[in-house]
């Protein structure tokens, strides 16, 4: 099974899922698009990819959505009269469309639509948080290793390797069970299982920028080997990172939810949304569109997330 | 091919001695006292001081952890106070239901996912490849636990057509019956990704010099298909053994609502129960048996593939 959902997806080699055809392709949609708009030639990169990304009806579909699911999380009491917290006795599995309860009440009365909103802080969190942090580290790890081909640079590569070892989702789910539950160690142990793909990644953009020329005239210039990773390999290996990470947010949602489906993420009764998945279960048989909710929004979640980086991938063309 | 294997295996040593050290790390930093389960709770202090002495509980970590894989290596994982049975024993049981599981579910994912990959790669850009893109991208959104969620709700309880959980291998139908719901719950991520793979690699190919060559030598479509997809190949075979882990450690929740009999229940239950040495003993047979399948896929690889045999030589 795989849970592996989650997992299956970092060890897949870097990139291995997009064909050069597909790479030329994007690449010639690049050239069309700037022979025609020569006004934003000399802009740049970053406005570029922009643009490129507003002309995929798909991505800014995705975008939109992963936009909108924050907004109603972040404005959660001004879209819902209800406490997520506090249920209703009397008012038990109500079905999707009951009076009051557009997607009916869990198994203690509670508003699913309240429930929905308030979880979607806390799943997005546990899907931003652990990738943004990953990113950084992993990056540093990844450059650093990269530029330093000696001990450092492989005793470090080695310990993420053996980190890199486990399943993902066993990572998460050993890291979580040995800190406990609670949303914040489930956001250490997906930043644990993220940091060593980031580093890789990072590791060998850096390996193929440091050979190049500009950074040899970059040493003789004199500048010191923290200033040529700065200003010379970073902003050379970012795009790299940024594509890749990109991908993960989505992947850090369902581990996150895949860890409160387990009972340790998040503690009960606060509304995330795999603990709301796992505690519904048990009315899946009297209720089973209430019950497939909370799943349906995380796989909603996911998807803009994923659809979004491909869209990003291919607006940036990098090399992946 | 001899010299590669063994540096291979070499190579794989120090990747499973780290292994099995950050799971003894990560089940040893626990907050909370290890005898804690073992002493009355009106234990003495001195009694108290007894037990962690005879576990050898006060000793310097690095000292702990070798006694332990030692014991780990002569098959003692230790003892479940809960379960009162040994975690090896334990362990036995449970990891053969899961590698049944997680077997099936690789077979019919890559299987598929190559069906789908191929029939995407060899009609970019037709409706079929759109279709198949949409399907792989909702399968590697779609949590397995949440897809197990649905087809229980379908397949068991509405139509009845399979046995809501539970692992029967007393006679094939039965067991055939039991395993399908777990399968297909556990091998949809599997098909995606290796649909992906497949059709990234096969539109690769197409456009490679050789095919041109074999068009020009007169070989039918037929024919030089076969050798596309054989070249095509390799980046698959790379990510399946990749699949049969990730199958192997998502195993946890598949197998926690199917109440399948194997390593992830057991491991489900662990970690609610506070029982750290099985919790402990799972983590490291899995992660284990994933660095073994990888280093066997990584042989594999070589042994069908110069190219690779190569780099790694």
């Amino acid at each position: 099974m795989s849970q592996a959902t989650v997992p299956v997806l970092l060890p897949t080699g870097f990139g291995s899922d997009v064909s050069n055809a597909d790479r030329e392709e994007a690449r010639r949609r690049r050239d069309e698009w700037n022979a025609v708009d020569q006004s934003v030639r000399s802009q740049s990169f970053w406005r570029d990819t922009g643009k490129r990304f507003l002309q995929n009806k798909t991505g800014v579909a995705a975008a939109a959505t992963v936009l909108l699911l924050a907004l109603a999380a972040i404005f959660a009491p001004w879209l819902t009269p209800y406490d997520p917290l506090l249920g209703e006795p009397t008012d038990r599995l109500q079905n999707i469309g009951s009076p009051g309860h557009i997607l009916g009440t869990d198994e203690q009365g509670r508003d699913m639509w309240a429930r929905v909103l308030y979880g979607g802080r806390l799943s997005l969190a546990a899907g931003f948080i652990p990738t943004v942090v990953a990113a950084v580290v992993g990056t540093i790890i990844g450059v650093t290793s990269g530029m330093l081909r000696g001990v450092v640079g492989t005793v470090l590569m080695r310990f993420m390797d053996m980190l890199y070892a486990f399943p993902a989702i066993l990572l998460a789910i050993a890291v979580g069970s040995s800190l406990g539950p609670g949303l914040t160690n489930t956001i250490i142990a997906v930043t644990i299982v993220f940091i060593p793909p980031v580093a890789r990644v990072a590791e060998q953009a850096t390996r193929r920028v440091v050979v190049q020329e500009f950074i040899e005239a970059a040493h003789l210039s004199g500048a010191s080997r923290f200033r040529i990773a700065r200003s010379q390999i970073l902003p050379n290996v970012l795009n790299d990172i940024i594509v890749y990470a990109s991908g993960l947010v989505g992947v850090a949602m369902i581990i996150a939810a895949s860890l409160s489906f387990l009972g340790l993420g998040s503690a009960p009764p606060a509304p995330e949304w795999g603990y709301m998945l796992n505690s519904l279960r048990g009315s899946l048989y009297t209720t089973p569109l209430v019950t497939i909710v909370p799943g349906f929004f995380i796989f909603l979640t996911s998807v803009a997330f994923n659809m979004a980086s491909d869209a990003l991938r291919e607006a940036m063309d990098s090399r992946l | 091919m001899l010299r590669l294997i063994i540096r291979r295996i070499g190579l794989a040593i120090p990747t499973l001695i780290g292994v099995s050290i950050i799971v003894f790390i990560l089940m040893t930093v626990v907050p909370g006292s290890p005898e804690a389960g073992l002493v009355p709770e009106d234990a003495t202090p001195e009694e108290r001081q007894a037990i962690r002495d005879q576990l050898g509980l006060d000793d310097p970590l690095p000292l702990r952890y070798v006694d332990w894989a030692i014991a780990a290596l002569q098959g003692d994982l230790g003892h479940s106070q809960q379960r009162r049975r040994e975690v090896a024993d334990l362990l036995t049981q449970a990891w053969g239901n899961t590698f049944i599981l997680a077997l099936v579910s690789a077979a019919f994912g890559i299987a598929l996912g190559l069906l789908l990959g191929y029939l995407a790669g060899t009609r970019r850009g037709k409706i079929a490849d759109r279709f198949i893109s949409v399907v792989s991208l909702g399968g590697l959104s779609i949590p397995s636990f949440f897809l197990a969620i649905i087809l229980l709700g379908i397949f068991a309880g509405g139509l009845k057509w399979f046995p809501s959980g539970g692992a029967s291998f007393d006679d094939p139908i039965t067991a055939l019956r039991s395993l399908v719901l777990p399968v297909l719950s556990g091998s949809l991520i599997t098909m995606a990704i290796t649909a992906r793979v497949t059709r990234a690699g096969i539109v690769d190919v197409f456009g490679a010099d050789f095919v041109e060559t074999l068009r020009a030598k007169g070989l039918t479509e037929f024919e030089v298909r076969r050798h596309v997809l054989r070249n095509a190949l390799s980046p698959v075979l790379t990510t399946s053994g990749v699949q049969i882990g990730a199958l192997l450690g998502g195993s946890v929740l598949v197998e926690t609502i199917f109440r399948w009999p194997g390593m992830g229940l057991l491991l489900y239950n662990a970690i609610s129960a506070r029982d750290l040495v099985v919790v402990q003993g799972a983590t490291l047979v899995i992660a284990l048996t994933f660095v073994i399948i990888n280093l066997l896929v990584d042989l594999l690889q070589a042994a069908i593939d110069p190219r690779v045999r190569g780099a790694i030589a």
